[in-house]
């Protein structure tokens, strides 16, 4: 099969379209994530909670039975906290910011509680009610925030140094740029939808930026052999000529990598839903990014120094 | 076939065989019926445990808990000559301490400097200097934590967890992973509790209707005080807490012993921590612990409550479980408690000497067992006891007499520890995410063979086969590195799958481009071949570096994923560059092909 053979299409014509496109989806991203970005219990601290009744419930049941939680002694209204279905109308999860002097085996104590409260909806073997229970203190939460951005920014200033080294130091930075025009994309528009950043999304925003890498090297690597033949001499054109002739490549590898993603977003699962649909849009986006952003700023500078 | 060919296959093949062989236990061990697992020798069980791709807790169900050593604690427990200048130090430092994420030490070493702290005075034993004194304390919490994870260890072992892991984390935490526990809740405590055993007198009916009478003073005094103060705040109020604030008035008779209900227990710590009163239960050498459960009474309304004994006790305990040899769950055969769990302690011959001492000087007073500053009884010594033995009663469960017995075995803890963090997960959830997971991966990893082989033909078939052993090489290393596989990890399973599959489309793609300028056969894939690989490796090598720096800075999940990453990229170099280009080469050897089907 051959129909992706010989393509000329003019994309740097669409270059000012994209970056404006670019521009505003990036914009929009901002003011997504400045509004409030989910944040899991990983980077904040707090508790989570997942259970399992024997039968469905209403979020309003289980938030009710949310306002009167004794733990030691000491009485504690939870109902104003995010309790949500996962999955089914028989699992919930409950989502506890965490406070000051917070007692020992909190999450444990709220289950309890609600267990006694809810027990003719709650299967017999509290074993098989609890799905999973997670805490992290604030103290954590702040330590592992500041290594995963961490290493995320080291990442990047390596990679950087690296596509320096092997091209030019403006195949880099059109490289990083489009690297964080989809990372800050995708963060927008996976806040857009309320599943919440974890340990777990993180990673699905590294294969992100592994994925988009990929595809972003593999034409920078086509525009430079092209350079040595034509130079920077009606750079458009070759930069037009390098994405049309590593088109097949480009939307043959986006394909296969969207059909298993798109497997695993339908029947994955619960847990890896949020992850799949992250790796989802960012294979989107990182395809376009490649062409639009890290070739079109190569583009746009050759341009204005030639 | 020519020499170099033979070279290549055979070094191929040699891969190709590590891959499988060291992926052999897995399979074994995930194809293993129970029923045929027990039939197994207990080593041969052990060797197949060591060399599977273990799962994730996240995938397989368990806890993952993360302990932090009380360090404020420790430093408080190796001081001596403690004033109040110390003891402002400490709160300060340990809430700092809890608040920041810096060293402990470095904190400790700052606040001394800036409250002007002369070490030692406090720490004379440990060194002149302070640099010398914080040197010496470093160690003593490097030991703590050393013997906390021995302890754990022993209870974790004792509790009966196969493959538990126990780690130290930095200079004050340990991580505890237990896969496939189903009772994490009794896990937890298992892992949380100090186990520190104290034995201690009860102080006599009249002092503790002397202190009571002192401290309802007191309180009434710094009320007042406090009052005044907060007269403005108070004026809107309807709070009645002048009246509450009345510790007698909180009491209730229970039999011989005094109670507090359940719900008044804040009120009741309120109370004890006043300064004031704090400072009167030290000079009296008392102090009030409450037992370790509530028990349901019906009060004069007919109405349920739920009601804790006070204990006022000496301050010091009597004998701690440092003397304690060994504990074992009975079943209590006479007196009220008949018929229910108990456990039994035996004492080392200096605890039963101290023991029978002690028993003897304080004939009718009431001796309290204290687990972990709760009351577990208090009976009256009748007569001296020889021997060493010694019961806790007041279980709710043979479980809990069980846990008891094995922290009571494996020691007390030198420092509290407190969780940090935690992560469970149900058994079922973890199964039901591996199910889903494998089950979509497969039908994944279908489709995109399908649709290679659909648009290369011939050559999609070489590098479905390419795909295949990518996957099967990078299980197979993850085997060998006895990594674990985690959700994020499936998420460095899928970029390989895709890295792999894009390597075999750029070359494809290079290689139809070459024929498309007519080339022959034989020079259009070395073309390709020699075309293509400098795009893979600048791809590949790029990502690599993102993922070794994930490796080096991530913590736990990012780890799983970036170990996965960096295998999966040099495996699929090898399979896209080296095997599928042997294919090629081997097709071409042998006859003369007309047309390539690609």
């Amino acid at each position: 099969m051959d129909f992706l053979s010989n393509t000329k299409i003019n994309f740097m014509a669409l270059k000012k379209a994209g970056f404006t496109l670019s521009s505003a989806l990036a914009i929009g991203s901002i003011l997504m994530l400045m509004l409030g970005i989910n944040l899991g219990i990983d980077f904040k601290g707090g508790t989570m909670v997942g259970l399992s009744f024997s039968e469905d419930v209403t979020i309003q049941e289980v938030r009710s039975s949310l306002e009167n939680i004794t733990i030691d002694g000491n009485e504690f209204d939870l109902s104003g906290e995010e309790v949500k279905y996962f999955g089914s109308n028989s699992d919930v999860m409950i989502k506890i910011k965490s406070f000051e002097n917070e007692p020992k085996n909190f999450g444990q104590g709220v289950i309890n509680n609600i267990y006694e409260i809810m027990k003719n909806k709650a299967p017999e073997d509290k074993n098989e009610f609890v799905l999973s229970l997670g805490t992290v203190s604030p103290k954590v939460g702040t330590e592992l925030s500041g290594k995963a951005l961490w290493s995320i920014v080291s990442a990047l200033v390596l990679i950087l140094f690296y596509i320096s080294i092997r091209f030019e130091f403006r195949f880099a930075i059109g490289a990083i740029l489009a690297l964080v025009h989809d990372i800050l994309i995708t963060l927008g528009i996976f806040s857009l939808t309320g599943y919440e950043i974890t340990l777990s999304t993180i990673a699905a925003f590294l294969t992100i930026v592994g994925y988009s890498l990929n595809d972003t090297i593999v034409i920078l690597d086509r525009i430079r052999e092209n350079m040595k033949s034509s130079g920077t001499v009606m750079f458009e054109n070759t930069i037009n000529k390098s994405i049309n002739q590593s088109l097949g490549r480009t939307l043959i590898t986006s394909l296969t990598t969207l059909l298993v993603i798109i497997v695993l977003l339908i029947y994955g699962g619960e847990i890896i839903r949020p992850f799949a649909f992250t790796m989802m849009v960012g294979v989107i986006i990182g395809t376009y990014s490649s062409i639009y952003i890290a070739s079109g700023f190569l583009a746009s500078i050759y341009k204005s120094s030639n | 076939m020519n020499n170099g060919l033979r070279t290549r296959l055979l070094l191929i093949l040699f891969i190709f065989g590590l891959g499988v062989y060291s992926l052999f236990p897995t399979m074994r061990y995930q194809f293993l019926s129970d029923e045929k697992k027990s039939l197994l020798s207990k080593n041969e069980v052990e060797y197949l445990e060591e060399n599977t791709i273990k799962q994730g807790l996240d995938l397989k169900g368990g806890i993952y808990i993360v302990l932090e050593v009380d360090l404020p604690q420790l430093i408080n427990n190796l001081a001596s000559n403690k004033d109040k200048k110390f003891e402002i130090f400490l709160d300060d430092l340990s809430n700092q301490y809890s608040n920041n994420t810096g060293d402990f030490f470095t904190l400790f070493e700052k606040n001394a400097i800036d409250k002007d702290l002369k070490l030692p005075r406090y720490f004379i034993n440990y060194g002149k200097t302070k640099d010398q004194i914080t040197e010496q304390l470093k160690l003593e919490a490097d030991d703590a934590i050393n013997r906390i994870i021995e302890i754990i260890q022993n209870r974790v072992d004792q509790f009966g967890v196969s493959e538990p892991t126990i780690q130290k984390q930095g200079s004050d935490r340990v991580i505890v992973e237990l896969a496939g526990i189903q009772d994490s809740e009794r896990a937890r405590s298992l892992l949380q509790s100090t186990a520190l055993l104290e034995l201690m007198i009860v102080k006599n009916v009249e002092s503790t209707n002397t202190i009571i009478r002192q401290i309802d003073n007191l309180a009434n005094a710094s009320n007042s005080i406090e009052d005044k103060k907060t007269d403005v705040e108070n004026l809107f109020s309807t709070d009645e807490g002048a009246n509450d604030l009345q510790f007698s008035s909180l009491l209730i008779g229970v039999g011989n012993d005094i109670g507090i209900e359940k719900n008044n227990l804040d009120k009741l710590n309120a109370i004890l921590e006043q300064e004031s009163i704090k400072q009167l239960l030290d000079a009296t050498n008392g102090q009030f612990l409450l037992s370790n459960s509530a028990k349901t009474f019906i009060n004069d309304f007919g109405d349920e409550e739920e009601i804790y004994i006070v204990y006022h006790l000496n301050k010091n305990a009597e004998l701690t479980g440092g003397v304690i040899e060994n504990a074992q769950v009975r079943i209590a055969q006479s007196g009220v408690t008949a018929g229910q769990p108990i456990v039994q302690m035996e004492m080392s011959s200096a605890g039963s000497r101290e023991w029978a001492r002690i028993t003897g000087a304080n004939i009718q007073k009431r001796i309290a067992i204290v687990l972990d500053k709760k009351v577990h009884m208090a009976p009256v010594i009748n007569s001296q006891i020889f021997g060493g033995a010694t019961v806790i009663e007041g279980l709710d469960s043979v479980n809990e007499a069980e846990d008891i017995a094995i922290v009571l075995r494996a020691g007390a803890l030198p420092v509290p520890v407190t969780i940090v963090e935690e992560r469970t997960v149900g058994a079922s959830l973890g199964a039901d995410s591996v199910n889903q997971g494998t089950y979509s991966m497969i039908i994944g990893l279908l489709l995109v063979i399908l649709f290679i082989v659909l648009y290369y033909r011939m050559s999609g078939f070489i590098a479905s086969f390419s795909v295949i052993w990518t996957l099967i090489l990078l299980l197979g290393v993850l085997a060998l590195l006895q990594a674990t596989l985690t959700l994020p990890g499936i998420a460095g399973l899928i970029l390989t799958v895709g890295m792999s599959v894009d390597a075999n489309v750029i070359i494809f793609e290079r290689i139809k481009e070459e024929l498309r300028k007519g080339k022959a056969i034989r020079s259009a894939i070395d073309a390709g071949y020699q075309r293509a690989i400098t795009t893979i490796v600048d791809a590949n090598l790029t990502t690599g570096i993102a993922a070794a720096v994930l490796y080096q800075y991530g913590s736990g999940p990012i780890k799983g994923f970036a170990t996965v990453l960096f295998w999966g990229i040099i495996v699929s170099m090898f399979t896209a560059i080296i095997v599928t280009r042997f294919v090629f080469d081997f097709i071409t050897s042998r006859r003369n092909i007309e047309k390539l089907s690609i």
